[in-house]
């Protein structure tokens, strides 16, 4: 359809809702698509058409992996920056002064997908080695409502693309389906509710024409879920609680009687995976609430801190690993479940690796839930002296105790009512996503090399208030707080490498054949070899590094594209630990660069 | 069909929405309300960051903010804090020349040291800092649980940031109010 390299004007726009999509409308009937709209097929074999970046995490298995091979460990010294494109939605909005950017653009046929921390999804032409804005969408997401209600940020991941249609969320919890050619909002529908504290964060993920939604909101006292729903009828198929309901399985890991249950937490703000030869959606859950007064709720707090395995068309849980029970850290398993194989002795090993707050590295088997290995991937762990190598729980955890202590010393508690934890309860590794080199089975983690400091609030069932904070203490920063680059083995388990960086890696990885890039929030992107994680090539862009790079090509050519602007918890909560940052100013900027 | 029949009805909803949120609550917007300056500085300098749009403040990510409404500093001492800050604490001061020039609990930078406070987003007159501090004291300190008039007063505006407070007010027990049984 749009395949014009001319200068595409804003006005311009051709309403072209193809009658696929009318006979979509009908529920149970497959779409039939028209040659440029995305559709399952395309969703699945994306290695088909490598200049483009269909997904969130690149592929289904999270690889963000990229074979393009124009800008390699050869050339890569002589990458420049090509055009750039201001955005907006810096703006301010409940308890925040400003915006920033966390997503993944996606790239289609020479067209990019940005949002901005507010949702507004932007449409880029990037075909004649320029970027031309073709439309933006603003949702008008209501900052009063949302924003104070978003414990980390205003922030927004990305879109998705199905159809003829861009899928986006809203930070006030709706869920948007925009034309493609036209920048029309089609539909919309309600997802999330700022009222009971749920907010939306997190690019959809598309399962055969479902839009699978993560909530946030653990730290103002949500119960934590899962929806799927239907793209042409715009109806809900599922949605799974994270936190079981009374008398169903997991409940019996809420001990107390305050119905902590109720409130438990468990996000899932952080898009998931999708493994089609099982039909499994494989996301993470993130820390139970109250945060670090955990004999609030005795027991292991299913399923938070947890991987968990759904079956795509039903929502129902087919397995859950957990990693910290009873977690009195905030010590979310919310990040992305990178799916692999590799060679075994009896066959292909499936696994699902997890890089985990707690600081430590998992590989999970996939088909059914059980620990094959797991090490810490960060410096410093004090709260733990390791992994149980057969079950991989903490080798401190007692499942015939209601209230885990782990290392007691260092762990928050009611009689432990300030203590310093390493990682720092941002971990470990937070929401930046990491990559998989298929060819080198080599995983790369962004890493905050941390420790910070725990103040416990004991809490009672009267400081539940809508709205309100609900984490039973909070962290303060009396460190500093460094980051790195860490690669692992995924044939050994073992770390292959660690590049130090000066600051946290608030943005995460892409991976291509030779190269790895990311990106510092002191505003660095840079390039390292694969191998050996020697730094390759670096370019300043004056603003905080706070979302993951990407590539695609167009006209032939292979671009790097970055979204710049520091927003997110770290420079509200968690500058003190980096005090040069704080010069970093708010900003909101896409950086392209070429050969 | 469907979604041709949704498409307008979505876009006009919206629009029709907000604009009866600005005539609802323009109405209870009090121009000759004396502290409305007042308000407006604890807009602008990002008070409500911490102590929240009620003041309430309250634990969680940015440590324990101090509850406004339940504070016993007299005027004076809300003056001396929101200008000198709090040493020790993220209590941010928000005069120029604070513990330089000006000096703050009898301290300059040198004997603050680690204790040093913060610096504010935006700096403040003294003439600004006064009226936050009659805003605090007429409509937050001693205030109770915040109400839906009080939310509304504060936003006049088209957002929901308030209908929680609403439907609260019609529930007798607050500690049930987001137990999410309802789903």
């Amino acid at each position: 359809m749009e395949r014009s390299s001319g200068p595409t004007k804003v006005s311009t726009r051709a309403c072209l809702l193809a009658v696929a999509l009318a006979a979509a409308g009908a529920a149970g009937v497959t779409p039939v698509f028209a040659a440029d709209e995305v559709n399952q097929e395309r969703l699945l074999n994306v290695d088909k058409e490598a200049g483009n970046w269909l997904h969130h995490h690149q592929n289904y298995a999270g690889h963000r992996f990229s074979t393009l091979k124009e800008i390699n460990r050869d050339t890569v010294k002589n990458l420049k920056v090509a055009w750039t494109l201001h955005l907006g939605g810096i703006e301010p909005g409940g308890i925040w002064s400003h915006g920033g950017l966390e997503g993944t653009p996606i790239a289609e046929n020479g067209f990019l997908y940005v949002t901005d921390g507010w949702g507004s999804v932007y449409k880029i032409d990037a075909h004649g080695g320029r970027g031309a804005l073709v439309w933006k969408m603003d949702p008008k997401t209501d900052r009063d409502w949302a924003g104070a209600v978003a414990c980390c940020g205003v922030d927004n991941r990305g879109v998705a693309l199905w159809g003829d249609l861009v899928i986006s969320h809203t930070l006030d919890g709706r869920l948007i389906a925009t034309k493609k050619d036209s920048g029309q909002v089609a539909w919309q529908r309600s997802v999330a509710d700022p009222d009971k504290g749920e907010v939306i964060t997190g690019a959809p993920l598309i399962v055969k024409n479902m839009a699978i939604t993560g909530v946030a909101g653990a730290e103002y006292g949500i119960r934590g879920w899962i929806a799927a729903t239907d793209l042409s009828t715009q109806k809900e198929v599922w949605r799974t609680y994270t936190i079981p309901g009374k008398g169903e399985p997991g409940s019996e890991t809420w001990k107390d009687n305050n119905n902590a249950m109720a409130a438990g937490g468990g996000s899932t703000w952080v898009t998931g995976t999708y493994d089609p030869a099982t039909d499994t959606i494989i996301w993470g859950v993130g820390n139970p609430g109250p945060d670090w007064d955990n004999a609030y709720r005795p027991g292991d707090n299913l399923y938070t801190d947890s991987s968990l395995a759904l079956d795509a068309d039903t929502g129902k849980i087919k397995w859950h690993y957990q990693h910290t029970p009873n977690d009195p850290y905030d010590y979310d398993s919310v990040a992305e479940n990178v799916l692999v194989d590799i060679p075994g002795p009896s066959g292909p090993r499936k696994l699902a690796l997890e890089a985990d707050r707690n600081g430590f590295a998992y590989a999970i088997d996939r088909t059914n839930g059980k620990f094959v290995w797991g090490l810490p991937f960060v410096k410093k762990v004090t709260w733990t002296k390791g992994l149980d190598p057969e079950s991989g729980k903490p080798i401190e955890y007692d499942p015939n105790k209601s209230v885990q202590t782990y290392i007691a010393s260092v762990t928050p508690s009611r009689t432990n009512m300030e203590t310093d934890i390493c990682p720092g309860n941002m971990g470990g590794k937070n929401w930046p996503p990491t990559a998989y080199n298929p060819d080198l089975k080599l995983w790369y983690i962004p890493v905050i090399e941390s420790c910070n400091r725990i103040k416990v609030e004991v809490m009672t069932p009267d400081k539940l208030k809508p709205r309100e904070f609900w984490t039973g203490g909070g962290p303060s920063q009396p460190f500093r707080i460094t980051g790195s680059v860490t690669a692992i083995d995924v044939t050994t388990g073992k770390i292959a490498g660690k590049l130090e960086t000066p600051f946290p890696n608030l943005g995460g990885m892409l991976a291509t054949s030779d190269l790895v890039f990311t990106g510092q929030p002191s505003g660095e992107v840079m390039a390292l070899d694969a191998k050996t994680l020697q730094k390759l090539w670096e370019f300043n862009t004056g603003g905080g590094v706070n979302a993951p790079p990407m590539t695609f090509s167009v006209d032939g050519k292979q671009y790097l594209a970055i979204l710049v602007g520091l927003g997110g918890a770290w420079d509200k909560w968690f500058i003190d630990s980096t005090p040069e940052l704080k010069k970093i100013q708010p900003g909101s900027m896409l950086y392209v660069f070429a050969l | 069909m469907m979604m041709s029949n949704k498409l307008p009805a979505a876009g006009m909803l919206l629009v029709s929405v907000v604009a009866l949120n600005f005539s609802a609550y323009g109405q209870s917007a009090q121009v000759s309300d004396p502290t409305s300056a007042g308000k407006a500085v604890f807009g602008r300098a990002n008070c409500m960051g911490c102590h929240k749009w009620h003041g309430n403040g309250g634990g969680g990510y940015g440590g324990d903010a101090l509850s406004l409404r339940r504070t016993e500093l007299t005027r004076e001492q809300i003056i001396e804090t929101v200008g000198c800050g709090r040493p020790g604490t993220g209590m941010p001061f928000f005069v120029r020349g604070a513990y330089d020039e000006v000096k703050c609990f009898d301290m300059n930078r040198q004997d603050a040291g680690p204790q040093m406070p913060p610096e504010g987003g935006t700096f403040l007159r003294p003439k600004d800092i006064e009226a936050v501090a009659d805003y605090v004291i007429a409509h937050i300190k001693g205030a109770g649980e915040p109400t839906y008039a009080e939310c509304v007063a504060f936003f006049s505006s088209s957002s929901r940031v308030c209908d929680v407070y609403k439907a609260e007010s019609q529930k007798p027990d607050h500690a049930t109010a987001n137990t999410g049984k309802s789903q």
